[in-house]
């Protein structure tokens, strides 16, 4: 195995370190007739600090990317790196720790369990490690995100926009190393959309937070640092410095 | 519409199997019990019928009425010289006397072969010359008995006892335990004994003396000339015996006596038994009718959609109702199976046993088919009756819907109906338990039925509160307890009804526990305060009828220096007031020394041979006052009247009536003692009196020596054995109540599989996950078990308050046993929680965000 540090040496053009990398990710679903190839040797890193978008048509294996940097599905072969963790040489239960306090999540939609206050949500990834929440913390980020007059209520006491908020909430508290949001303004209006963004931008500029995110609107890539094309398995293109017009541009270049 | 029925059981199969398991269970327990009794009855039917094969007619003492349930008959023994005239009378070709009565065959070590108490009988009996009319089939090597102490065996006590032809055998009787020698060893029939009896065969001569009266015989058996017609031979015997107080009986009724009186017999068994199964049944009920609701609940878009493409109410209830059918039937006839599989089993162990049972194939009566399959069936389409309703009321619209609501009716509604239920179950309890109506058991167990009802309709209105504060010492400072206190909350009527069919074994165990430790303390309490004697030799059979101590052992402990007083009590089934009792007897004078019986008027030490006590509830009972007249039927010696000299208030001691030795001796067929007391001389320490009666008791081997201390014990272990028989078949119930719980859990489980999948993606071990499981079904568990207990614990003071007439006096709460109870419903909560456990940890992170 390769060492975090020899590939830093090995590649000048690497300024910053990075915070997550994948290599060679290969992911194969199923078996014989019914194979599909949804990551097709994709290589990528996510700088520290940095805000990546992940961009790409409808099944080009975004979300597979994203799960399996996130420690929720194993690459078929390839690898991935939290820091310098290997993520395929960890156990069920060390992967469960690694995603308990190294990373966050915010997903489209089902983020929050139904029999929890908005409160109890957001510290659960602490308690469930046994881990007493700093208040302060906890308080300050609600504040941030505009729920903090929320948290004795239950999801389905929320709107969509307070829910995603929460989930932010939850998916910071633990101070992790990478925050993934797979589609989290799916589901939203463009008002609620924007805030989350906001929100999502202020904590990369505020605690040098490292994000990855997918997203299918152009608009809400413009936020990133960075935009990441995905087509049939494989990063085609990246983009540095993005607005919403390049990366329209982009995209159309891609589908011709 | 089947078709859609058929794939919805297919499709939901894993889902159902535990349901099914629940009637398989229940189903097969009742199938079982109905196989084995069948099966000892056409058994014993068969060894009548061998027992009177070439029996035309039988001659026997006229009896005043029968006492139910005992299998010797208690029939006046009728002269051997009638046996002259019946020869006589044409058409008879063959007569034989039959004499029986109690032997005990001692073993080499001197222990008993066989104890009547516990197990099949150990008879003594003549041998009779006529080869047809004697079922005993002599081995080679030995002959019949011929000198007075010869004696032939049967071939199961030769072996168990390691006996040969011309071994020496020691045999108990009513006479003094005496030595004989084995002339041969016999078959009875094609088995080594009938049903494991231990049998000793002496000549006429010495049978009457050691077992009845000289001169006197039980039974006269004739074989008739080949083609005789039965009736016709009665008929004929009956005029040449006119004037004899006798009867005569047809071998053909005589053999459908003596089946009858063992299906009755078999009948209280068999009751006594599917009291259980219908228990298992009953409690099986409410996991069918959590499965149909929980998965209807789980359904609901898709029976949406079937209502909004177009079809009727009827057509939903009707496949829900299919569904049932469906696994009704399926798991009633494995049950069946199952059932017939267990008495093949039983039926096994009673020959390990060496209760040889020897009709060959078990009986499979179609009665048993029908009913196992029709109860099984019917319970599982009952259950899933509201559940099925419910379905028929979802409205089209949920298709569309998000939010998944179980519809429930409104709490004043359920709380209305839950109270009146309750009002009616516990009034016919208290009706059953307190009443003299018909039916009392009817009512008894109904009303319980009926109440456990009530407490499933009203548990979901207190099962959020009460498993909230169940849960709250687990939630605190734990996630994982909390969320198990939010998802036990979340809904109410799933958790209650889970809990309920916990609640019933529950509460079934602490009112039988409740029971138990009452009657203990009452008979702790009776023996405390009435019992002077200061030793009790018991023979280990209480009831008299099939065996007991000879008096000769009350004559020679009584003739002991260091004994004071040595009293045998005796007990025999009589009929006072037209009803059937067990009346104890003893010699008058020593009574007062070794009992305190509260003696309340007159005097017990100068009762005559007709004279009588009673207790002052029967004296007040029936307006007796000292010198009224009681009459008592005796089924030997008929009808006779008393005197009443003493009433007495301590009946627990004494029974309703008591008689003098002399009454007992004049009337009574069983002349054996069935205990006998002992007070030591003053003086005498406990170590040398014991020493001196022991040596005495050395050559009665089925007697046991007791103080006082030691009988309670003895009290308490018939008790215990009760108590644990009844564990035992209650733990069926038990058992699927925690099947229930697992059911739950599971079907539960998958509903959240998204809300699992998104714990363990934000960070919950797998162990976690599993330990949330544990704890959620923990306080389920723990909810059934205190529910149990309050229930229990009522049900448990009505039943000793009921009890009080019957000598129950103390009511006690087994507060320790009862907590030991709530740690094992506990313990079985989590013993229940571990598949759940394991599936819903293996559940795939990703579920919880791939969309449905
Ligand atoms: N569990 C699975 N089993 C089989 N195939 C899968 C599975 N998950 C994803 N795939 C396939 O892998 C490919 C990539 O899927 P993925 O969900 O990563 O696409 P995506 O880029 O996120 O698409 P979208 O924009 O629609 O969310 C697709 O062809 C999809 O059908
Ligand atoms: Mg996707």
């Amino acid at each position: 195995m390769t060492t975090l540090t020899d590939d830093i040496k090995d590649s000048p053009s690497v300024p910053i370190r990075p915070a997550a990398r994948m290599v060679a990710g290969v992911k194969v679903f199923g078996k014989g007739e019914t194979e599909v190839l949804a990551l097709n040797g994709v290589d990528a890193q996510f700088a520290a600090g940095q805000f990546t978008a992940v961009m790409g048509p409808s099944g080009s294996g975004k979300s597979t990317m994203l799960h399996c940097l996130a420690g929720l599905d194993r690459l078929t072969s390839g690898q991935v790196l939290i820091g310098d963790i290997d993520l395929q040489s960890l156990s069920d239960k060390e992967m469960t720790i690694m995603r308990r306090e190294h990373i966050g999540f915010v997903f489209q939609a089902f983020n929050l369990v139904p029999t929890l206050t908005a409160g109890e949500n957001i510290v659960l990834p602490l308690t469930l490690g046994g881990r007493k929440p700093d208040r302060e913390w906890v308080e300050g980020l609600a504040r941030a995100l505009g729920v903090e007059h929320r948290l004795a209520h239950r999801p389905s006491e929320l709107s969509g926009g307070q829910q995603q908020r929460v989930s932010m909430v939850r998916a910071l508290v633990t101070r992790p190393d990478l925050l993934f949001a797979d589609e989290p303004t799916g589901n939203l209006d463009s008002k609620a959309a924007n805030e989350l963004l906001v929100q999502i931008r202020g904590a990369v500029d505020d605690y040098n937070q490292s994000v990855v995110m997918v997203t299918h609107d152009a608009r809400a890539a413009s936020f990133a640092d960075r935009v990441l094309f995905l087509v049939d398995g494989s990063v085609v293109r990246e983009l540095n410095y993005p607005t919403t017009d390049s990366i329209l541009d982009a995209i159309r270049e891609l589908e011709e | 519409m089947w078709r859609i029925t058929l794939k919805g059981v297919f499709a939901h199969k894993l889902r159902y199997a535990l349901t099914a398991l629940a009637v398989i269970l229940g189903v097969s327990f009742m199938a079982g019990t109905l196989v084995l009794t069948d099966t000892i009855g056409r058994t014993f039917d068969g060894l009548f019928t061998d027992i009177y094969h070439s029996t035309d007619a039988v001659v026997r003492g006229q009896q005043s009425f029968n006492p139910s349930g005992a299998f010797i008959d208690q029939r006046p023994l009728i002269s051997a010289t009638l046996a002259a005239k019946v020869r006589d009378v044409p058409g008879v070709r063959a007569v034989g006397l039959v004499i029986s009565g109690y032997a005990q065959l001692v073993a080499r070590d001197g222990k008993p072969i066989g104890n009547p108490a516990s197990g099949p009988p150990t008879i003594g009996e003549a041998w009779v010359n006529e080869p047809a009319l004697n079922p005993l089939r002599l081995l080679a090597g030995g002959h019949a008995p011929r000198a007075a102490n010869d004696v032939v065996i049967d071939k199961r006590s030769a072996s168990v006892g390691h006996y040969a032809v011309g071994d020496r055998v020691t045999v108990l009787s009513k006479l003094a335990p005496a030595a004989y020698v084995i002339s041969g060893i016999a078959t009875w029939g094609s088995v080594d004994s009938p049903l494991g009896a231990t049998i000793t065969v002496f000549t006429p001569a010495t049978a009457a003396r050691v077992l009845g009266t000289p001169g006197m015989v039980n039974e006269i058996d004739v074989a008739g000339v080949s083609g005789v017609d039965q009736d016709q031979l009665v008929a004929r015997i009956d005029a040449a015996l006119r004037g004899s107080r006798v009867e005569v009986v047809s071998g053909l009724s005589i053999t459908q006596q003596g089946q009858k009186t063992v299906h009755d017999a078999l009948g209280f068994f068999n009751t006594f038994l599917l009291i259980f199964a219908l228990i298992a049944l009953f409690v099986g009920s409410f996991l069918i009718f959590n499965t149909f609701t929980i998965i209807v609940a789980q359904r609901i878009r898709e029976l949406a959609l079937l209502r909004a493409v177009g079809a009727s109410r009827r057509q939903v209830t009707g496949s829900v109702l299919g569904e049932a059918l469906c696994i009704g039937l399926f798991a009633s006839a494995i049950g069946l199976a199952v059932g017939v599989g267990l008495a093949a089993g039983l039926k096994a162990g009673l020959k390990a046993l060496g209760i040889d049972i020897p009709a060959s194939g078990l009986v499979v009566a179609p009665r048993t088919i029908v009913v196992a399959i029709a109860v099984g069936t019917l319970v599982t389409m009952v259950s899933a009756f509201l559940p099925a309703r419910r379905a028929a009321r979802v409205p089209p619209v949920a298709a569309m819907q998000d939010v998944i609501v179980e519809p429930q009716s409104p709490s004043s509604t359920r709380a209305l109906v839950g109270v009146l239920v309750g009002v009616a179950g516990v009034a016919a309890l208290l009706v059953g338990l307190f009443t003299k109506v018909a039916g009392r058991m009817g009512f008894v167990g109904g009303g319980a039925a009926v109440t456990f009802l009530s407490i499933a309709i009203l548990g979901p209105l207190i099962a959020r509160p009460v498993s909230r504060l169940i849960g709250s010492p687990m939630a605190w400072r734990s996630v994982t307890g909390k969320l198990a206190q939010e998802n036990a909350v979340r809904n109410p009527a799933r958790t209650s009804s889970t809990a309920a069919a916990l609640m019933i074994g529950v509460a079934l165990v602490t009112l039988m526990t409740i029971v138990a430790s009452s009657t203990k303390a009452s008979i702790n309490t009776i023996i405390d305060s009435s019992m002077r004697a200061d030793y009790v030799v018991s023979s280990g059979d209480v009831t008299g009828v099939t065996g007991g101590l000879s008096p000769s052992l009350q004559r020679q402990l009584s003739q002991l220096p260091q004994v004071a007083t040595a009293l045998g009590i005796r007990s025999g089934i009589v009929q006072i007031n037209g009803a059937t009792t067990t009346v104890k007897a003893a010699n008058p004078r020593g009574i007062l020394d070794l009992f305190n019986i509260g003696l309340e008027k007159g005097d017990v030490a100068s009762m005559g041979p007709h004279d009588i006590a009673v207790s002052s509830q029967v004296a007040t009972g029936r307006h007796l006052s000292l010198g009224s007249t009681v009459s008592v039927t005796f089924s030997s010696t008929g009808r006779r009247l008393f005197t009443v000299r003493a009433i007495y208030r301590t009946r627990e001691v004494a029974g309703d009536y008591f008689l003098p030795l002399a009454a007992a001796q004049a009337n009574f067929t069983q002349q054996l003692d069935v205990q006998d007391y002992v007070q030591l001389a003053p003086g005498v320490s406990a170590t040398v009196g014991r020493r001196a009666i022991d040596a005495v008791l050395a050559s009665y081997p089925t007697a046991t020596l007791l103080d006082q201390a030691q009988y309670k014990q003895q009290q308490f272990k018939q008790i215990d054995q009760v108590l644990n028989l009844v564990y035992g078949l209650l733990a069926l119930a038990v058992l699927i109540a925690l099947i229930g719980i697992a059911n739950t859990l599971a079907l539960s489980t998958y509903e959240r599989t998204r809300e699992l999948g998104l714990l363990r993606a934000v960070g919950m071990t797998r162990g976690q996950l599993r330990a949330s499981v544990r704890k959620e079904s923990l306080i389920i568990s723990l909810l059934g078990s205190a529910e149990g207990l309050i229930v229990g614990s009522l049900f448990g003071w009505a039943m000793v308050r009921a009890l009080g007439s019957q000598g129950i006096t103390e009511l006690v709460f087994p507060v320790g046993q009862l907590l030991i109870v709530a740690a094992l419903a506990g313990v079985a909560g989590i013993v229940a929680a571990l598949g759940p456990g394991r599936r819903a940890a293996r559940i795939d992170v990703l579920r919880a965000i791939a969309a449905e």
